[in-house]
């Protein structure tokens, strides 16, 4: 290994070391694969085109920079997030308790006059049912746009460039 | 989340507040640096197989040792810190899905470097060609280990450190290894 190490191995080496590899399979066999090794790390590191110490201070700092204040920012991100959070709860009180308010036997009470009513202008429902549903046809792509379109300039307007 | 700009990097302090994270003063790293960069290069290029990837391995390694909480003894325990980071980077390169992990040395480029010890530059190139394909073909764990032991020079107990290896165990994988190659290079050769 030191004659491999100081590039002795072989034409410089000891005699005797060089007779023994010979006939040993086990030292031949670290002979060769060291000095193949140590010849290809050589050869790597004369290639290696290591950047300038400068460069990879520089490169590191800023990257320190970033990371300290992306963690400065994020105890800003979390407060938001429970405020959204807070507010959804908030507001899933709010309709929990305005369904339990309503009085729905009133509200079929009247459901059940309305149909009644209905039933007796049959004709002219099934007269305008007839004409909105030949127009349907342009309404519903356009509330199917808005539903699509809603999202992507949601996103568009938020996000950052 | 929002990448942070270099203006806003401005309103979070000097320069030196990121440096002051650092294990080391700039001067200091300089000549850490110059001593260990070739070599470090070196084993990233031929682990990967992938000289490009090494440059970015390189700055990600010499970063982590920066930021790195450690306290060594010495330039040499300095040096096996630096090389367990650059090891545990090719390890986790290698889990990714869809990652080539069999590192395949450039021969081509290999025999435009001539070997300035060697009188015989063709000899050499072609060693170095049989090398990559032989390597190639062991274990990642086996190239590492050969690696680290014959090019690098490192101790046993240097290795078992940056491998996360029991020192004991290290001779015997290192022998299997060893076996391995030789009769790789040999039968490259017939």
């Amino acid at each position: 290994m030191e004659a491999v190490a100081f590039g002795r191995w072989p034409e410089h080496a000891d005699e005797g070391l060089t007779a023994h590899v010979a006939t040993c399979a086990v030292c031949g066999d670290l002979a060769e694969v060291a000095r193949v090794l140590h010849d290809d790390r050589d050869a790597a590191c004369r290639e290696a085109p290591a950047p300038a110490a400068g460069m990879v201070w520089w490169r590191a700092t800023i990257r320190a920079r970033a990371e300290a204040a992306r963690t400065a920012t994020q105890p800003i991100t979390a407060l938001q997030g429970i405020a959204a959070a807070c507010a959804v709860g908030l507001a899933g009180g709010l309709v929990s308790v305005a369904w339990r308010s309503i009085d729905w036997t009133a509200w079929m009470d009247r459901l059940g006059g309305l149909v009644g009513h209905l039933e007796k202008r049959r004709a002219d429902i099934a007269a305008v049912s007839a004409l909105a549903t030949s127009h349907a046809l342009p309404v519903l792509l356009g509330l199917a746009a808005c539903l699509v379109l809603a999202p992507l300039v949601l996103y568009l307007t938020l996000a950052d460039d | 989340m929002r990448d942070v700009t270099l203006s806003e990097l401005d309103g979070f302090g000097a320069a030196t507040e990121a440096e002051e994270a650092f294990q080391m003063d700039e001067d200091s790293f300089r000549v850490f640096y110059e001593r260990t960069a070739r070599p470090v290069w070196a084993y990233l290029s031929r682990m990967t197989g992938d000289p490009r990837l090494a440059d970015d391995l390189l700055q990600e390694a010499y970063y982590r040792f920066l930021r790195a909480s450690v306290a060594h003894e010495n330039d040499a325990h300095r040096r096996n810190y630096l090389f367990r980071i650059a090891t545990n980077l090719v390890r986790d390169l290698r889990r990714r899905p869809g990652i080539d992990s069999v590192p395949m040395a450039d021969g081509a480029h290999a025999i435009d470097q001539p070997d300035p010890r060697s009188a015989d530059v063709a000899a050499g190139a072609a060693r170095r060609v049989d090398l990559s394909r032989a390597m190639a073909r062991l274990k990642p764990r086996e190239r590492d280990l050969l690696w680290l032991a014959y090019a690098q020079g490192s101790s046993h107990q240097e290795i078992a450190e940056m491998l996360g290896l029991k020192t004991a165990s290290i001779k015997l994988l290192l022998f299997r290894a060893r076996r391995r190659l030789a009769a790789l290079l040999r039968g490259g050769r017939t």
